[in-house]
């Protein structure tokens, strides 16, 4: 399965360098890939499938789009 | 103003002489001042000297923005918007100087956001600040200086405004807003804005613009990450997204990355776009039925479109 990742903000340092053609190793959800960039679930305040809000239990298919973004409230 | 204290009697006298309608010879007046202008693509326009709105509205006791409303349902462009046409055209311009927002916030996000709104010519604008200035402002913030620091940023913004355009309306709210104060801060505007900083206030901010029956624009920015999102009445905003137990679970990214410029500029903008779009009666494009949030970052020059709805 390859999928798309964005990690935004201070989850950028964790953007793997094939996030346009990523292969997570491990299961099938959001949940999994998180682990498998080495992101704290937790420091994962939002996610986006496919540019819709959606749970880290929400599984993957192939060519999803991933984002992830950390908690931003700044101004 | 002394050209007003002089003024005034004078115009009294003038009305009760002719015993005419304030209105009609406010638009006369209007209608002799109007010179002939054109628009930079060529395009003439009957169009107010910069000043003639001010001098007739003392004149004729009007408010300068019920003058220019007046002169621009005359078809006359004050001078000072004439670079706001044809993206608006006079019923526009009218309906913005008629328009209630109210925007709580006036740090990094906020100064910017008041001063586009200002010089767009919105024509009633509510702010809330409870903070003075502090040094870490300076990398960022409109209405932060060096003259100002330890000074309250509402007074600031009152100044700014009336130096940038004094058609514009103030409210200024000079207390802390706590939980039900966004009900009522929010109550009766056409547009909400939250420019706060930080995660504490953002939750009950969005509570409080629902309450009021009001779209709220949210932006947030960390490092050179912008979003903005509008959410309508009942719908799940930024804060409801980011925030959903009422505060950050993690330390928000902006305590890691901090807030500059480039982000803000942008949010601001996307905030400005929106608001005029809601001002003018149009439906919103960054949330409701049909619109997305926006989030662009500057490192990728990325910008993608979310839905909050899931």
């Amino acid at each position: 399965m390859h999928i798309t990742v964005k990690c935004y903000a201070t989850l950028q340092r964790f953007q793997p360098e094939d996030g346009e053609e990523f292969s997570p190793p491990g299961g099938g959800t959001v949940h999994d890939v998180v682990l498998a960039l080495g992101i704290a679930p937790e420091d994962v305040a939002v996610i986006f499938v496919n540019g819709l809000h959606a749970p880290m239990d929400k599984a993957l298919a192939e060519g999803d789009r991933l984002g992830l973004f950390p908690a931003v409230g700044g101004g | 103003m002394p050209d007003a204290a002089h003024a005034r009697p004078k115009a009294t006298l003038f009305l009760k002489d002719i015993s005419m309608g304030s209105s009609d010879m406010l638009r006369q007046a209007l209608e002799r001042a109007a010179v002939p202008g054109v628009l930079s693509d060529g395009t003439p326009v009957r169009m107010l000297a910069h000043g003639a709105a001010a001098a007739i509205a003392r004149q004729s006791g009007a408010s300068l923005r019920q003058a220019e409303i007046a002169a621009l349902e005359l078809g006359l462009v004050p001078e000072r918007y004439l670079r706001n046409f044809a993206t608006l055209d006079c019923a526009g311009q009218a309906r913005l100087l008629r328009a209630r927002v109210a925007l709580v916030g006036l740090g990094g996000l906020g100064g910017h956001i008041l001063e586009g709104l200002a010089r767009m010519g919105v024509g009633h604008i509510r702010i809330a600040d409870h903070d003075v200035f502090e040094a870490t402002n300076l990398n960022r913030q409109l209405l932060a200086t060096q003259a100002e620091l330890g000074m309250p940023k509402a007074d600031a913004a009152a100044r700014r405004v009336a130096q940038v355009n004094p058609a514009v309306e103030l409210d200024v709210w000079r207390d802390r807003l706590e939980g039900q104060d966004f009900a009522r801060f929010y109550a009766g505007v056409d547009v909400a804005v939250d420019a706060l900083g930080g995660v504490a206030f953002r939750p009950v901010a969005e509570a409080g613009a629902a309450a009021a029956g009001a779209p709220l624009i949210a932006a947030s920015v960390a490092g050179w990450t912008a979003m903005v999102a509008t959410a309508l009445p009942g719908e799940r905003g930024l804060a409801g997204t980011f925030f959903p137990n009422g505060r950050s679970a993690a330390t928000p990214a902006e305590d890691v990355l901090g807030c500059q410029p480039p982000a803000l500029l942008v949010a601001a903008g996307l905030v400005l776009s929106e608001a005029v779009r809601l001002a003018l009666g149009q439906p919103p494009r960054l949330g409701g039925p049909h619109g997305r949030m926006a989030v662009v970052d500057l490192s990728s020059v990325s910008l993608d479109r979310l839905s909050l709805r899931g």
